[in-house]
């Protein structure tokens, strides 16, 4: 599974720039239907050893957080602005690499340079920018012309006590949930929608979720947790290594409360580790999909992740295997409602 | 020797103040192709010697710093994230999600920790003493692996950029070893007008200590001071910042030997090397300020290049001028402006 992961991860596939990442997945499913559509959702129909009373959907999202070209100066350092929620804290003094597989990195003057002031704050993404070692603004448009795309360049790791490390986690954990269901044995027949663009207000669901037309929908999501040194009680939200994330509500979304239930029914009847989250925070395509057409019964089913949208998030492979398993198992369950 | 190659070797070695032994060693065995007795004393400072041909040719001293600012964990919390402390000054803006290696038995991954924005208080920069670093494991298994006073070093790879320009973590002063080394290159089988000293000492980050011992053991007449300087950037000030790719950056300052600029600065000249100056009008904020005063006095210059990004895991050099220090340093050692005293 680790390796799929990492392969998945460093795919670079920011919202508006997911060709890379639905090219993959589409060489690495064999399904019954298979279509892109206008927008660049990949739309999946796998029959299942049954057909179910409900028309069942799936949806991960596969464009992750980057960053796009937006100016670049007479001196060749290029500005840029971000593609989804970045904390500009988590570019700073570190290497992106362009679409063209050219590095750059992101710094400010010295610390030494710095006034007490400017060493207190953090500076914003639109006073940083990319510098790519070019001479003149020629040199630079040629590596990075506006409108492109650039992307965390990063590590992908397993450490500690069972810990996965890597960019993008967010949600290619979900989209390789839903391979495995592809490429399994799967008991009911069901759609799966590979979205786009979710980073930036949960787009690319919108017009899957039409297409489809669903009874009862499945996000697989990764979510934040913060269980880390100095934050305790309900500010954790989640934890990991305590399993698989089902939400009852969050910014976008008030989940469906008899799917809830019932997730924490099969979750526990089966011995999958399951939570809750203890703070609203968050939301995801849940919050288009609901919304669609006549509404869409949906449960939000999430891998615990730390440092979301950030270049190291992390998650723990046990979390993920209780999401795989209890996604597998809502098939199921959820057929026949 | 390639002057790329030698950046990126000596740039992946660890080596965080205090703590230099594997940097210094490795360092020194790149020394031995060059110079005769070279040695890696207690406090991990490097030392070698090139002699003159001449009699009585004085001694000049060719130091660079190479130990590396970092962070050594200071703290093990119940849930088993560690606390650290600084190693010099790290500029602690960069360093929030970082993927870091903590030096312990092994390498020990690990992730610095960064509270999502909903039980953040205010978007200021966390204290140092404030962070944390995941490194997934319970307080009991951290232990086993790793002990208070171990150094954590932020994982950044060499990257080559446009034309010359690379970016790399310990460019501080890893660059200035590597021009001390492309120097000697230069001047293998040359008729040396001095005895150099090659230093590339401890701890400069955390005080210019090591040069202080190496200074009063080698009691050199003259010293060259390798050390980077400030690079410009979009938001510095262009008047204390350097152009990457203008070349050397001849040092001019109170603390420093007036006539070894002057000299410098003809030589640079004669020999149609970039130069600018640096002026600074106090003391240099480099081991040329220990130097100076050690033993009897020694006079002392300082020779830079200019990088941004200074204390970041992405220090950003260009190859040309590293080149440009060494062909300097390497025409000084040849006389060519001693001849002139």
């Amino acid at each position: 599974m680790i390796d799929n992961l990492e392969e998945l991860c460093q795919l670079n596939g920011a919202s508006g720039d997911e060709t890379r990442v639905r090219d993959f997945i589409i060489s690495h499913i064999s399904a019954d239907e298979v279509t892109t559509d206008n927008l660049g959702n990949l739309i999946v129909f796998k029959k299942g050893r049954k057909t179910p009373k409900n028309k069942i959907m799936y949806a991960a999202h596969i464009d992750e957080v980057g960053f796009m070209i937006t100016d670049i100066s007479d001196e060749g350092f290029l500005s840029f602005g971000a593609v989804g929620g970045i904390n500009p804290a988590v570019v700073l003094g570190r290497a992106l690499k362009l679409e063209n597989g050219a590095y750059g990195v992101v710094g400010t003057k010295a610390i030494h340079q710095q006034s007490k002031n400017e060493r207190k704050n953090m500076p914003g993404i639109d006073e940083l920018y990319l510098d790519i070692g070019a001479s003149s603004k020629e040199e630079a448009e040629k590596l990075a012309p506006r409108g492109s795309y650039a992307y965390f360049d990063t590590d992908f790791f397993e450490f500690g006590d069972g810990f996965i490390k890597g960019k993008a986690i967010d949600d290619r954990a979900g989209c390789l949930v839903m391979m495995d269901m592809i490429n399994g044995d799967p008991e009911y027949d069901a759609w799966y929608a590979f979205t786009v663009q979710e980073e930036i207000g949960t787009r690319g669901a919108k017009a899957a979720t039409f297409s489809i037309a669903p009874d009862i929908a499945f996000v697989l999501e990764t979510t934040t947790a913060c269980d880390i040194s100095g934050v305790s009680g309900a500010k954790k939200v989640c934890e990991l290594g305590k399993g698989a994330v089902v939400s009852y509500m969050d910014k976008g979304t008030v989940y469906d409360k008899a799917l809830y239930a019932l997730a924490f029914e099969t979750a526990t009847s089966n011995n999958f580790p399951v939570q809750t989250k203890t703070l609203i925070a968050g939301g995801n395509d849940g919050g288009s999909i609901h919304i669609s057409r006549g509404g869409v019964r949906t449960c939000a089913i999430s891998v615990p992740c730390r440092y979301l949208h950030s270049p190291s998030c992390v998650i723990k492979e046990s979390d993920y295997r209780a999401v795989r398993d209890l996604a597998e198992k809502m098939l199921s369950a959820a057929a026949e409602l | 020797m390639n002057v790329k190659f030698t950046l990126k070797a000596l740039t992946g070695l660890v080596g965080v103040s205090g703590d230099e032994f594997a940097a210094s060693n490795a360092a020194a065995e790149l020394l031995k192709q060059y110079a005769e007795d070279v040695s890696v004393d207690a406090f991990g400072n490097v030392t070698g010697f090139v002699r003159s041909a001449r009699e009585n040719a004085k001694t000049l001293m060719l130091d660079a710093h190479i130990d590396r600012v970092g962070y050594i964990v200071t703290y093990i919390d119940d849930k088993g994230f560690l606390s650290v402390g600084a190693c010099g000054s790290p500029d602690v803006k960069t360093l929030l999600a970082q993927s870091v290696t903590v030096h312990g038995k092994g390498a020990v991954c690990g992730i610095v920790s960064t509270l999502p924005p909903h039980v953040q208080k205010e978007s200021g920069v966390p204290e140092v003493g404030d962070i944390s670093i995941d490194i997934g494991m319970t307080k009991e298994q951290a232990e086993k692996v790793i002990s208070l006073g171990d150094r954590v070093t932020v994982n950044s790879e060499f990257k080559e950029l446009c034309a010359d320009v690379v970016s790399a973590s310990a460019v501080d002063d890893r660059s200035g070893v590597c021009a001390i080394l492309a120097a000697l290159d230069m001047l293998k089988g040359a008729d040396l007008a001095y005895d150099l000293a090659v230093s590339f000492s401890a701890q400069e980050e955390t005080g210019e200590r090591g040069a202080k011992q190496t200074a009063f053991r080698v009691q050199p007449d003259e010293c060259i001071a390798v050390d980077v300087s400030f690079g410009r950037t979009p938001d510095s000030n262009p008047k204390e910042t350097a152009e990457l790719g203008s070349g050397v950056m001849i040092g001019f300052s109170a603390a420093l030997d007036k006539e070894m600029s002057n000299n410098l600065r003809k030589l640079a000249k004669e020999k149609q090397i970039p130069f600018t100056e640096e002026i600074m009008s106090d003391s240099t904020g480099t081991n040329a300020d220990a130097v100076g005063v050690s033993g009897k006095g020694v006079k002392c210059c300082t020779l830079s290049f200019p990088i941004r990004y200074m204390h970041t895991p992405v220090e950003t050099v260009n190859l040309n001028d590293i080149k440009s220090t060494a062909k300097l340093i390497a025409e000084y050692a040849l006389g060519g402006a001693a001849n002139d005293r």
